[in-house]
């Protein structure tokens, strides 16, 4: 039937396609023009060309220390949440337990928490706990924060293997921990590499979640420019927003490489 | 394998200890507050349920709470009337697999890039003489710049944008469900591309724009990077309300606002699920 499809539907899907993608990618285009922009008031179009908002970031160090901070935190809370978030995925799938199906829906529920709430029970908390400024407070936050991505989607790619091999290599005397670690993990070595992208872009993301546990020493990227916006709008942002399209395209085309294959639709969670 | 017994155990075992101990207790001495007397800008440790007394009657509540959902139902709605051309456009004209993961590529970016960035391009965007403006002037649609910063619309208009692709990807995924023999089922039968659209593929997908729709409702309603940047003080949400309460240290206040933001998450979800099982699915 589609070699019927008549050219007003083809050509109106088309015109939605290209006016989607449009929208979606303006401000990202936008960002980057403006941070070649001459002057520091937002006009359209930009009256000249230049790259001072480059040179003054480089002037800002703490943009700098705050993106070394905010990396370090992010592979420690999407490395601490897959040690504890590949296990309880493991457990869901296969278990067979009273309350695995409500243990799941609160193993998912920060999902939805919404942040801010999460982000002023964390500062009472720690500082209760006299753990205030410094990063391990930070990595603890995101570690729940991510810790549902990745079990949401290592439960996904466990659904679908075949417990065949498993038990193959169970007659043949494996131990359970051989299994999991030669035969389960290496079959979902793409979800697993997913999972961890995700989580570690969230982490990087968090602003709401963290605000208070941040004290000016110890602030994150997201936080370092949320700050520097309420405060200043120059294309100094823009500049940097650049530098971290660019380290966002750079890490999902390697993760894109690793995981070659992996179908589109089940990346994100439901 | 089988996992039962001490081996579930020492499966859960790590993931109940980091929850209970990072998760439920932190929430649990957070919302507490909620019930603990606010005085002279000191909290007092004693029962009370006079901040919720407070909420519920100070009638500047009920002022936050409408904004919200408001600002929570248009955001939903316009994402949503966005997000169902695209996701049906990428599933119906996009036939190579290459393209496909394209297009998908470009449509879930933005989730890549930071909310702060993404609200600072709709800054420049929004401005006075910025793009949206200056091209509304030249088309002359308008004659002079409409104001679209620190305001409502600003506010609406960017987050309709972030949470874009959380409407998308559950449609896009329903759409893939999709049993090809119905659309031809209809088309032998007689029925037009419209007439196919409407009685076939739009109500067998409603459980895909339920679901992208309670995500985006929710993260709307918990939204605060972009009401605090680009609503200029003008869009007062529940979790504005939250940071300035906690910032003011009045955490009985802040505890009883939170309270009240998770009771209408929840409450959105609980709907749309009773809805969702009244509708007919894919399978």
């Amino acid at each position: 039937m589609n070699a019927h499809a008549d050219g007003g539907r083809d050509a109106l899907l088309r015109a939605t396609l290209a006016l989607g993608v449009g929208f979606i990618l303006l401000p990202l285009a936008i960002v980057v023009l403006y941070s070649f922009s001459s002057v520091a008031y937002g006009v359209f179009p930009p009256p000249g060309l230049s790259l001072r908002w480059y040179a003054h970031l480089l002037n800002q160090p703490a943009f700098g220390h705050a993106f070394l901070r905010s990396l370090g935190i992010g592979l420690a809370a999407t490395g601490l949440a897959l040690a504890v978030g590949v296990p309880a995925a493991l457990a869901l799938v296969r278990g067979r337990f009273p309350g695995r199906d409500a243990l799941q829906a609160f193993l998912l529920s920060p999902i939805v928490m919404p942040k801010i709430v999460l982000g002023v029970g964390w500062f009472i908390f720690f500082a209760r706990l006299g753990i205030q400024g410094g990063v391990l407070p930070l990595i603890l936050a995101h570690t729940i924060v991510v810790l549902p991505f990745i079990i949401n989607i290592v439960a996904a790619n466990l659904v679908g293997l075949d417990s065949a091999l498993e038990e193959a290599a169970q007659d043949l005397g494996a131990s359970r921990w051989t299994v999991v670690w030669r035969i389960v993990l290496p079959q979902i070595r793409s979800g697993l590499v997913v999972s961890a992208l995700l989580a570690f872009l969230v982490s990087f993301d968090q602003v709401e979640s963290s605000i208070f546990l941040t004290r000016g020493a110890n602030n994150t990227l997201p936080i370092e420019m949320f700050l520097y916006m309420e405060k200043w709008q120059d294309p100094t942002i823009a500049a940097l927003s650049t530098l971290l399209i660019l380290f966002a395209f750079a890490l999902v085309v390697g993760a894109l490489v690793i995981a070659r294959g992996v179908d589109l639709r089940r990346i994100l969670p439901r | 394998m089988r996992v039962r017994g001490w081996f579930a155990v020492l499966l859960l075992a790590p993931v109940l200890l980091l929850t209970a101990s990072l998760y439920v207790v932190p929430l649990g001495v957070y919302l507490v507050n909620g019930f603990y007397r606010f005085k002279d800008g000191r909290i007092l440790r004693e029962w009370t349920l006079d901040t919720y007394a407070a909420f519920l009657t100070d009638a500047f509540s009920y002022k936050i709470v409408s904004t919200s959902l408001l600002l929570a139902a248009i955001v939903t709605a316009l994402a949503l009337l966005v997000g169902y051309p695209l996701a049906y456009a990428l599933h119906t004209r996009v036939r190579s697999a290459r393209a496909r993961a394209v297009l998908a590529v470009l449509l879930f970016c933005p989730l890549m890039i930071s909310v702060v960035v993404r609200t600072y391009g709709w800054l420049i965007l929004l401005a006075n003489k910025g793009l949206v403006n200056t091209t509304l002037l030249r088309l002359g649609v308008i004659e002079q710049p409409i104001r679209l910063l620190f305001n409502m619309q600003g506010v609406v208009i960017s987050l309709t944008h972030i949470l874009l692709p959380f409407a998308i990807f559950p449609i896009y995924s329903v759409l893939g469900k999709l049993d090809p023999s119905l659309k031809e089922a209809a088309h032998d039968l007689g029925a037009g591309a419209w007439a196919t659209f409407w009685k076939v593929t739009l109500p067998l997908t409603l459980p895909g724009v339920a679901s992208g729709g309670v995500i985006c409702f929710t993260l709307a309603l918990s939204a605060f990077v972009t009401p605090q940047l680009l609503g200029g003080g003008r869009v007062q949400v529940l979790p504005l309300t939250v940071y300035n309460s906690t910032v003011e240290i009045n955490w009985p206040e802040g505890a009883v606002t939170s309270v009240a933001l998770l009771a209408l998450s929840i409450l959105a979800v609980w709907a749309v699920n009773r809805v969702v099982r009244r509708l007919p699915t894919v399978a």
